[in-house]
């Protein structure tokens, strides 16, 4: 799975804030997007791509803490970085405890900012890999039948074909006729392979 | 001349009354006789005269009003009296003012001639032996009966001769008539010596009213033909005088009787009249009487003879003087304290008006510190973003337009900055025809901030450019932004805040109102909502809507409030002018 170029969100009401931290993303690189609302943010984002979301905690309308618990709940891979016009402690708190990247106060330094947003990228990258594997072993997975699925449980577990045909209380040859139609949608020829095929998402 | 009034009232109502009675009686001939030392003496000095003159011309019928001078002159002016018998003196001024004429003069048969019948004795206590002539009298107390008797007036021209200024060099004891109160001062030693008539002490010690040798004569003169010790040279005796309104033939008769009287003992004779040259000479040397300077005459009798009403009179203008002079000082007084009390109560004034504006200030200071955050960040983050390029090799002419957001915002954060210094600065600008759009936009420019930090939205229609008005622009920020804070603070509660700012033009005024849909006035509070220390927030000073109030009388206009139902609007005008506004 090839990956993609990161995307940094800028979500500032201030148009000069957001055009600047712009300014600054774009010198070293990285692809930006600047939006003026929570709603503008949550409308427009990408969720595939790895990313970082620079937001302002003071917004009109829906605030900065409401849209990260709003990210929360999509699920959104993106890490979240909050600067703000005041030291506000206790929002500090609330927004760490939720994740945050971090909680930088305006006027902030250039290079935390960068770092942070590397940072983010990162754990964003991160997340969006394991995103990735759960969904191959969901695929691989969602390809076998209920029954086949219990049999893999089993297998995996250590037992005989003797012993999970009384377990599941059918034939040791039914057993074995699962046995190989998992071998063969898993393409592996040992009940080693077919283990690491079932658990190990690297694979 | 009150008193002269009501002595000629007096002359009427003694001489109206028998005139017009007997008609048919024979005509009443009023004589007046100066009466120097009371009415009896002049009666019975003249009794014989009047006697003569009732035999001699039977027709008539003579009688005798007896006074003195004032009280005589002012009779001779209601044509009262027909002739007087006077001194010369009066006679004098009676002759300039009244066409007096003498036509006798008094003669005692065994004395001196008539034109040296009168004269003055001054006298002392026989034991002031160091008092010897009339040069002594310098600085010494004179005691006389009246400033106008005839004996001090002669003695006057013998003090003056010798170079005493009566007036400066001696004090004068009037002590009226008669004559023997002189006597008596002397005696007392309330005076040092006495001017007296010529003949009155010898008439005094021949009735046994002084003793012989009690008084002593000073400065005696030859006395010529006359039996009695002088101090002064000698005048006619007195005349028999006729006024402008006697009938001639009435005066020729009597001058015929007159001269042809044979006097018994003591009595008067009448001889013809002396020209009384030399009581001309005798007033020019005083400057009295005909001669005296018009308005010195004029004010020096009226003052002697009212000189209880001078008196009252001089204290009343001291009263007045000293009464304008303490109310002159007084006003001063109170002008500096009222002046001071009111640079005070302006000094008040102005420190009020800051302090509120600093408490608006304060209210918004932290909104305004994010605001001003904003312009920084971004400046920081564009130059870091530039420095980045730069070291990445970039094209300078792709940072031109960095640069200027940069320059932008720099501009930004000023004018925030100019705004909060110009909103506290301290010195009231004065009135000064402005267009009051921009300050209106600044005022909304500084609140904005904190409106967003509450999440209240603030809705705002204000024209580009509005007609002129007379203002001082610091203040009229201050009454909209106290108007925007306390909006704001009305809606805190609502779900959903909002403000209303609309400027516009009504008729001839400028119409300023800020509505808010927070939950309205509280019951009662309308009233007091413009009083002073008058609040019903946790923090708030109680002093900015009385003090806008005051803002908008200052300027000409008004603060109302409009309690309506959803929305409370409070209204501030001021009238428009006419002129252009400056720049």
């Amino acid at each position: 799975m090839s990956e993609q170029a990161p995307i940094i969100y800028i979500v500032d009401d201030d148009p000069a804030v957001r055009d600047a931290v712009g300014f600054l993303v774009s010198s070293v690189g990285y692809d930006y997007r600047a939006c003026a609302s929570g709603a503008e943010l949550l409308a427009g984002l990408d969720n595939a791509r790895p990313a970082c979301i620079v937001l302002d905690v003071r917004l009109p309308g829906v605030s900065g803490l409401e849209i990260q618990r709003e990210l929360q709940n999509r699920g959104a891979v993106a890490g979240v970085i909050f600067i703000t016009g005041h030291g506000d402690v206790p929002k500090a708190v609330r927004a760490m405890r939720h994740g945050a990247i971090d909680f930088l106060e305006k006027p902030f330094d250039d290079q935390i900012l960068l770092d942070r947003i590397s940072d983010a990228l990162e754990a964003s990258r991160a997340t969006l890999a394991q995103q990735g594997r759960r969904e191959k072993l969901e695929r691989r997975l969602g390809a076998l039948t209920e029954r086949e699925r219990e049999v893999l449980a089993l297998v995996i577990a250590g037992k005989t074909s003797k012993a999970i045909a009384a377990e599941l209380d059918i034939s040791s040859k039914t057993v074995e006729n699962h046995r190989h139609n998992l071998m063969a949608k898993a393409g592996v020829s040992s009940v080693a392979q077919l283990i690491s095929w079932a658990t190990d998402e690297s694979a | 001349m009150t008193r002269l009034a009501l002595i000629l009232f007096c002359a009427l109502a003694a001489f109206a009354a028998p005139g017009a009675a007997r008609a048919a009686e024979p005509v009443e001939v009023r004589i007046g006789v100066l009466a120097y030392r009371g009415a009896e003496d002049a009666e019975r000095s003249w009794q014989s005269t009047l006697d003569h003159l009732a035999r001699a011309l039977p027709h008539y019928r003579f009688r005798m009003v007896s006074g003195t001078a004032a009280f005589l002159t002012a009779a001779v002016a209601a044509h009262r009296l027909d002739f007087l018998i006077t001194n010369p003196g009066h006679y004098l001024e009676l002759k300039v003012d009244y066409s007096a004429a003498a036509i006798a003069t008094e003669q005692d048969l065994e004395g001196p001639t008539p034109s040296e019948a009168v004269g003055a004795t001054v006298f002392v206590l026989d034991d002031h032996p160091e008092i010897q002539s009339i040069a002594d009298l310098r600085n010494l107390r004179l005691a006389a009966v009246a400033p106008d008797a005839f004996g001090y007036r002669a003695a006057l021209r013998e003090l003056i001769e010798r170079g005493i200024d009566p007036a400066r060099d001696t004090r004068q004891v009037f002590v009226g008539f008669p004559v023997d109160e002189v006597m008596r001062a002397v005696r007392d030693g309330r005076a040092d010596a006495g001017i007296i008539r010529s003949c009155a002490l010898e008439k005094l010690v021949q009735e046994g009213a002084i003793g012989k040798d009690e008084f002593r004569v000073i400065g005696r003169r030859p006395s010529g033909s006359l039996n009695c010790q002088v101090s002064t040279r000698l005048y006619p005796g007195w005349p028999f005088v006729t006024v402008a309104q006697t009938p001639a033939p009435l005066a020729r008769d009597v001058a015929q009787a007159l001269f042809a009287m044979q006097p018994g003992q003591d009595e008067k004779a009448w001889a013809q009249p002396d020209a009384y040259g030399s009581v001309q000479d005798l007033y020019r040397t005083l400057k009295v009487g005909p001669y005296a300077p018009f308005t010195r005459l004029g004010i020096a009798d009226f003052i002697v003879e009212n000189r209880v009403w001078a008196g009252l009179v001089l204290l009343a203008a001291l009263w007045w003087l000293t009464h304008v002079a303490r109310v002159s000082y007084l006003v001063r007084k109170r002008t500096r304290e009222l002046q001071a009390a009111h640079d005070a109560a302006r000094l008040r004034g102005e420190q009020m008006e800051h302090t509120v504006r600093l408490s608006l200030m304060g209210e918004m200071a932290s909104s305004l510190a994010h605001e001003i955050n904003q312009p920084l960040a971004a400046i920081l983050t564009y130059a870091r973003g530039c420095e980045r390029r730069i070291e990445g090799g970039a094209d300078p002419q792709s940072l031109r337009d960095a640069v200027q957001r940069i320059a932008v915002q720099a501009e930004r954060a000023g004018d925030i900055v100019r705004r909060m210094k110009d909103f506290v600065r301290k010195n009231p600008a004065p009135q000064v025809p402005i267009d009051p759009a921009p300050a209106l936009h600044d005022a909304l420019a500084l609140f904005e901030p904190t409106a967003r930090a509450a999440d209240v939205i603030v809705e705002s229609e204000i024209p580009d450019s509005l007609p002129a008005v007379r203002a001082d622009r610091l203040q009229l920020e201050e009454v909209v932004i106290n108007l925007l804070q306390n909006a704001l603070e009305a809606v805190s509660a609502q779900e959903e805040k909002r403000i209303g700012l609309k400027v516009r033009v009504n008729g001839d005024r400028l119409d300023v109102s800020v509505s808010d849909n927070g939950p309205g006035l509280a019951p009662g509070a309308e009233e007091h909502l413009f009083d002073p220390f008058f609040t019903t927030k946790k923090n708030g000073l109680g002093l900015g809507l009385s003090l806008s109030r005051t803002i908008a009388e200052a300027h000409g206009g008004g603060l109302t409030v409009d309690p309506g139902d959803g929305a409370t609007v409070f209204r501030f005008y001021i009238p428009l002018i006419e002129e252009p506004a400056r720049v």
